[in-house]
């Protein structure tokens, strides 16, 4: 009892192998774009990595990139197949490829949905080295004289900038690791000299922030030193100004940033439901061509199926075929007796 | 009466020709997608700038009228393309006879024009950009510290994102700062005997530091950014004010979006002069491929030789075809009149 019988004439068939004509190509585009989008993602990795302890996994721009090379060759592949199958001369040079390329297809997409499933699920490996890379850039802030860590004043004041964030959760963070380097402390002053002795490391704490932390929608200009005392700023209350810095920590802002990538990219290569009405109209048009009911003539009536036999089976005929694979040897070799024996009696 | 530069063609010449234009109208086609996009980003980056251009700037009106000429010149180099193709297949061309005439007419009145106009713009408007912005930024410093004063409420955030994204301070420097009151009122305190010094010290009653605002701050500096007391050589450990600033943006806005803006629309200048040229030359050769099919009387394929030309007589010819024309349209038909007088008239309208 085969799986899903449909019955096709020589307009169906024709129609079929058009309409997966076509929709090979679209594959083709998407897998295009999933390509450019792997690519892009990899590069925005790259571009951050500094804040990202240079430990970031790049599996998924890989993969994704990796994917959509496949898939365009695939499905150009399947494109060129379907173009030929209606022409019995050029089909026939495609017949015994046909039934591996659909094997192969299907375990492709299950690897794309795979690939899609991880886009969604590696969120949370990322929130952390996000969280150990900023807690160390933060660190290394002031240290703009050490060969090797120099840039990353300047890294973190971009990215506060460009992210609309403050410190890893929020402006607090400044507050608890000394920012201003050494060289441009004064330390004949008596506030400086207070502020070293009153913390066991001998650090240099203030409660400001930098100046990238500020926001410039705010109506009064920027307050960055003495942020907790309401006294030292003329009409200020610390707990009730929202618009003076950036309220958001740049640990969330970038997870945000790239979890919208990697859910945007994890959408689009949900083409595998693209893929998968493919390689089942593949398989229509396979089994509908090689069983024409009259060999003779190619315009008649054919059945096409998407399994022989029911699936129970199938699967037992799958393992029949293994288990000999297994035996082949042997059935030669008691053959070889069995005919050695006869000429011997 | 001598046609004006007539020019023999063939038929291979003709089918040479009809190919060259199809590719030179794609390229017209190009060229005006080209101007379209540039002219859109233009338009995008006036509408972000637009505060700090003066309202009386006319320079708006060159994105906008290059959006016309370019809107213009895609069409002619589709309409090229269309009648080049047709002109290579007989059951395709009847339909255009009609048509390429007055539209050869319209392209050439319309289109020439405009970009011609365009071009124009781009060459003298660019000049006009210094006085606009130099009035825009002084307006838009002078209004930072308004934050509540409906009209200019956005000016600070405007400025500030201005100096982050364009990396300049001030109008020509950072000093600009220090002569413009850039905190509220609102925020300073009338019982500090410092606040009531710096009013009183000036005729205006203006708070001046000599501070400037964080946006002002430039990333790439060693030290945090110093915003505070820049004249001042003992406020800061190792900071000297007589030597050039490192500590924030060294240019001024002015230079930076002169400079952005004049090369935004140089570019355009560049491409309108490309496209002028491009929809010149597919012009002239629909007109000549159109006279020489005309000459076959509409037959592509036919193997005599013809004549293109630009013109069929020469100026003064063409007024007096076009005078006795009209003549004739606007008199009734003589029955009366000798008939002596009208065939000659018959035979100068044939000519």
């Amino acid at each position: 009892m085969a799986l899903l019988k449909v019955k096709f004439d020589q307009k169906k068939r024709v129609k079929l192998a058009q309409g997966l004509w076509l929709m090979n190509w679209f594959s083709v585009l998407a897998g295009i774009i999933i390509f450019s989008l792997g690519l892009f993602l990899k590069i925005e990795l790259r571009k951050r990595s500094d804040v990202m302890n240079n430990s970031e996994s790049h599996f998924v721009p890989n993969s994704l990139i990796g994917m959509g090379v496949l898939s365009c060759v695939f499905n150009s592949l399947a494109g060129k197949i379907c173009y030929d199958a209606l022409d019995p001369a050029k089909y026939a040079r495609w017949k015994p490829w046909l039934k591996p390329y659909l094997a192969i297809c299907v375990l492709f997409n299950i690897v794309l949905f795979l690939v899609a499933l991880c886009c969604f699920l590696l969120r949370g490996s990322l929130e952390n080295t996000l969280g150990q890379g900023l807690k160390n850039g933060m660190k290394y802030y002031r240290d703009t004289d050490t060969p090797g860590r120099c840039f990353m004043k300047k890294t973190i004041d971009m990215l506060q900038i460009e992210f609309k964030c403050c410190g890893n959760n929020g402006f607090r963070d400044w507050f608890e690791i000394q920012w201003i380097s050494n060289r441009y402390l004064d330390f004949s002053s008596k506030e400086v000299k207070d502020r070293i002795k009153s913390n066991v490391d001998g650090r240099y704490l203030v409660d400001g922030v930098p100046f990238s932390c500020c926001n410039p929608s705010s109506p009064r200009p920027c307050i960055q030193y003495q942020i907790t005392n309401n006294s030292a700023h003329y009409s200020y209350d610390h707990q009730t100004e929202e618009l003076n810095l950036w309220v958001r920590g740049c640990r969330a802002a970038l997870l945000s940033y790239y979890s919208s990538l990697m859910n945007s990219m994890g959408v689009v290569t949900l083409l595998i439901w693209f893929e998968v009405t493919i390689t089942i109209g593949l398989r229509y048009l396979q089994t509908s061509l090689d069983h024409v009911s009259n060999p003779e003539e190619p315009e008649s009536e054919s059945e096409g199926w998407l399994l022989e036999k029911s699936v129970p089976e199938t699967w037992k005929a799958f393992l029949e075929s293994v288990k000999k694979l297994g035996k082949g040897n042997q059935v030669e070799a008691e053959g070889a007796d069995a005919g050695q024996a006869p000429e011997a009696g | 009466m001598a046609p004006v530069l007539p020019l023999v063609l063939p038929l291979q010449p003709r089918i040479r020709l009809a190919q060259g234009l199809w590719l030179l109208s794609w390229l017209l086609v190009l060229a005006g997608g080209l101007i379209l996009l540039c002219s859109g980003h233009l338009l995008v980056q006036l509408r972000h700038l637009g505060t700090f251009l003066a309202p009386s700037c006319q320079f708006p009106a060159l994105p906008q009228a290059a959006l016309v000429a370019g809107a213009v010149a895609l069409g002619t180099g589709l309409v090229g393309v269309g009648a080049s193709r047709a002109s290579l297949n007989a059951a395709l061309y009847p339909p255009w006879r009609g048509v390429l005439g007055p539209m050869l007419v319209a392209g050439t009145a319309g289109g020439g024009g405009l970009l011609v106009i365009t071009l124009g713009l781009a060459l003298a408007l660019p000049g006009s950009l210094d006085e606009a912005l130099e009035e825009g930024l002084g307006t838009a410093l002078a209004h930072y510290k308004d934050t509540e004063v409906p009209g200019h409420c956005q000016a600070k955030r405007l400025v500030d994102e201005l100096q982050l994204r364009y990396q300049c301070c001030g109008r020509h420097g950072y000093k600009d700062w220090f002569g413009v009151q850039w905190v509220s009122s609102r925020y300073l305190d009338p019982s500090d005997q410092d606040v009531v010094d710096r009013i009183q010290s000036n005729v205006e009653g203006l708070y001046l530091t000599d501070g400037v605002p964080f946006s002002c701050c430039n990333p790439h500096s060693p030290r945090p950014c110093l915003q505070n007391r820049l004249s001042d050589s003992y406020a800061h450990p190792l900071f000297d004010p007589r030597q050039p600033n490192q500590n924030l943006w060294a240019q001024g806005c002015h230079e930076v979006l002169l400079e952005h803006l004049q090369d935004l629309a140089g570019t355009l200048g560049s491409m309108l002069a490309v496209t002028f040229l491009l929809q010149a030359l597919v012009l002239l050769g629909l007109r000549y491929l159109q006279t020489a099919l005309e000459g076959l009387g509409g037959v592509i394929d036919g193997e005599g030789e013809t004549q293109g030309y630009l013109f069929p007589g020469g100026l003064k010819d063409m007024l007096k075809t076009a005078w006795l024309q009209g003549g004739v349209a606007c008199r009734p038909a003589p029955e009366e009149a000798p008939p002596g007088e009208a065939p000659p008239k018959e035979d100068l309208s044939e000519a």
